[in-house]
């Protein structure tokens, strides 16, 4: 046991004295999970808009207030001439227009079904959609105060149609940090545990070191394990850091429990480390192994649903993201965020993730044996 | 120097890889306290013939002993009585002087006070008491190879293993350097050294030559100087090995 603990102990001298070191462990997940925090979200807001208002009624500057009064939208311009609103549109100057023709008001009033026009910029598709329920949704709102309005006669049509009450589970006040910033906290777990096994090894490697440690009565498995301890250590401190800041910076509840946590982070840890050590076996200096990590993280990352639903990807990737580790544990820490699932609810996740972990981890010690033989 | 026990021996040692032989029915016998040398040019199975006795390459065929373990079966009793030093020093460069000291010692299962009395003769030993708390980095090269011999002998091996160990280091340092490779043999530690520079191949008491992973010639630097009648190692190699 003594040795393993020299090599420990040897592992943090060399990091805690390492400045860029520090920093890569302490300061830079931090910014991230603050830049990534605020910048990454799904909510479409201040969609720049341009009116059309033709009409020029009582109802169409209701309706052209609504639109101003939501911070979902920025009215950008008004403008009567149609060729102008496309040139907008063109020149990236709006992403929306609203187009209400003349007459639109006195219709409504007659009781006839006017039409009014709503042009998105459809390049972004998603965003585009997002932007066209909120139009829709504040048209329909000002639809119904129309109708209550109006003589009995004219609205009763609108007395039969089934409304939607919307409540949400689990993230009731639809925080969007709730549901992306645990995901970014994986992220960052994952980059520094691979990237510190794989630099940590491949620098011995580098320097000569290895060679030299593998002339001493050092057997490998104390070699490894006096590598990966320290490496496990920073990484739960790192997670517990990120996830403090993280809270308390985007007033995230934590519905589950830590304990739970932690332990199935060890296990995640087990797939991330020993891809570490593969990275290492392939790889001949820092540079290469930093790359080499890279590539795999982006894979892990693009395929793990953090960004993309993974119901939303095309069948063939939906079924590569099985293999994908962080696929399981993206799952698993939503799910103790949002709904304080309980270890038998994860099952499903934990046990291929556990699977993996073990899988990747003892390839990789076994090809770390080979090689370093 | 035939009286002295046995240090290192293989007979007919071989290592293939793949279909190319790195090195071909090699034996050698070297006695305790001897300094031997391995000349060859890059390529030659220098290398991989410290690679198997160290116990980091296990061989193809033939056999092969150091230190009275067997290269095949016992590799790491070997590991435990070998001391080996690189071209590359192998110290951390971002530990201290007295870090790397304690840290090879602990590697090498030394206890602590073992690991304290070492240290204190190993600072002795190179002029480096002041410069304990020093980041290694900041060592000129010179001391820096004196510490990594230092490092490699802490475990008190009977024999030990240069890998081109003056390689990028200024005649003068060279120089104090071997003094103290003489001085480890007078220890009546075994010193394997491999070497490029052939003014070093005179300061070994044997001397052997390899071409192609063949050994072609082993002999005291005299004898070899003798037989192929010319006045210097440098000579002898050159003509050796232009012979091939």
């Amino acid at each position: 046991m003594t040795p393993i603990l020299y090599m420990i102990r040897k592992e943090f001298l060399q990091v805690f004295r390492t400045r860029e070191m520090m920093a890569i462990l302490f300061v830079a997940p931090l910014v991230q999970v603050l830049v990534m925090g605020f910048a990454i979200t799904n909510e479409v807001k201040h969609i720049t808009l341009i009116i059309a208002d033709q009409d020029n009624s009582v109802l169409s500057r209701e309706i052209t207030d609504a639109f101003t009064h939501t911070d979902r939208f920025n009215v950008v311009g008004y403008e009567r001439d149609m060729a102008r609103v496309g040139e907008a549109i063109h020149a990236w100057q709006a992403q929306m227009a609203l187009v209400i023709p003349p007459g639109f008001g006195r219709d409504i009033r007659r009781g006839s079904r006017p039409q009014l026009q709503v042009i998105v910029d459809g390049l972004d598709g998603n965003s585009a959609g997002v932007a066209l329920g909120y139009a829709g949704a504040i048209l329909q709102e000002r639809a119904r105060q129309v109708g209550r309005q109006m003589p009995a006669a004219l609205s009763l049509r609108n007395l039969h149609r089934v409304e939607l009450q919307e409540r949400m589970w689990y993230n009731l006040n639809l925080n969007n940090a709730q549901y992306m910033v645990p995901g970014i906290v994986v992220v960052l777990l994952t980059v520094i545990s691979l990237i510190l096994a794989s630099i940590g090894l491949v620098r011995e490697k580098e320097i000569g070191t290895l060679e030299q440690l593998l002339v001493t009565p050092l057997k490998k498995y104390q070699l490894l394990l006096g590598k990966l301890i320290p490496f496990l250590i920073l990484s739960f401190i790192e997670l517990g850091i990120v996830l403090k800041a993280a809270q308390w910076i985007f007033a995230i509840e934590m519905q589950g429990s830590y304990l739970l946590l932690a332990g199935l982070s060890a296990i995640y840890l087990f797939s991330t480390l020993g891809l570490g050590i593969f990275v290492s076996t392939i790889t001949g200096s820092q540079q290469q192994a930093m790359f080499v990590s890279w590539f795999f993280m982006l894979l892990m990352i693009m395929l793990s649903g953090l960004f993309i639903p993974i119901e939303n990807m095309p069948p063939l990737l939906q079924k590569v993201t099985y293999l994908n580790p962080m696929r399981y544990f993206m799952s698993i820490i939503r799910d103790i965020f949002q709904k304080g699932a309980a270890a038998r609810h994860l099952l499903q996740d934990v046990i291929p993730l556990a699977g993996f972990g073990l899988l990747i981890f003892i390839f990789s010690v076994l090809k770390f044996q080979k090689r370093a033989a | 120097m035939n009286s002295q026990p046995v240090s290192v021996q293989t007979e007919g040692l071989t290592r293939r890889f793949g279909k190319f032989t790195a090195v071909d029915r090699v034996s050698i016998t070297v006695n305790q306290g001897e300094i031997f040398g391995f000349l060859g040019a890059n390529g030659a199975g220098k290398t991989t013939m410290i690679r198997m006795l160290c116990g980091l390459l296990k061989p193809s065929e033939g056999k092969g002993s150091v230190a009275g373990f067997d290269v095949y079966r016992q590799s790491e009793e070997i590991k435990k009585h070998i001391g080996y030093m690189s071209q590359k020093f192998s110290l951390y460069d971002d530990l201290t002087i007295t870090e790397n000291i304690e840290f090879y010692g602990g590697i090498y299962g030394l206890s602590r006070e073992a690991i304290r009395h070492r240290r204190e003769q190993l600072l002795e030993q190179t002029g480096l008491q002041d410069a304990s708390r020093k980041m290694t980095r900041d060592l000129p090269l010179g001391f820096k190879q004196r510490l990594a011999l230092g490092c490699a002998l802490l475990h008190d091996p009977p024999v030990i293993f240069l890998d081109e160990p003056t390689s990028g280091v200024d005649p003068e340092a060279r120089r104090s350097f071997w003094d103290l490779i003489y001085q480890t043999a007078d220890n009546g530690k075994t010193v394997f050294v491999t070497t490029h520079f052939m003014d070093e191949a005179e300061y070994c008491h044997r001397v052997s030559i390899m071409r192609a992973g063949q050994l072609i010639a082993l002999d005291t630097p005299g004898n070899l100087k003798k037989q192929y009648q010319q006045r210097s190692m440098q000579e002898v190699f050159v003509a050796l090995v232009e012979a091939g």
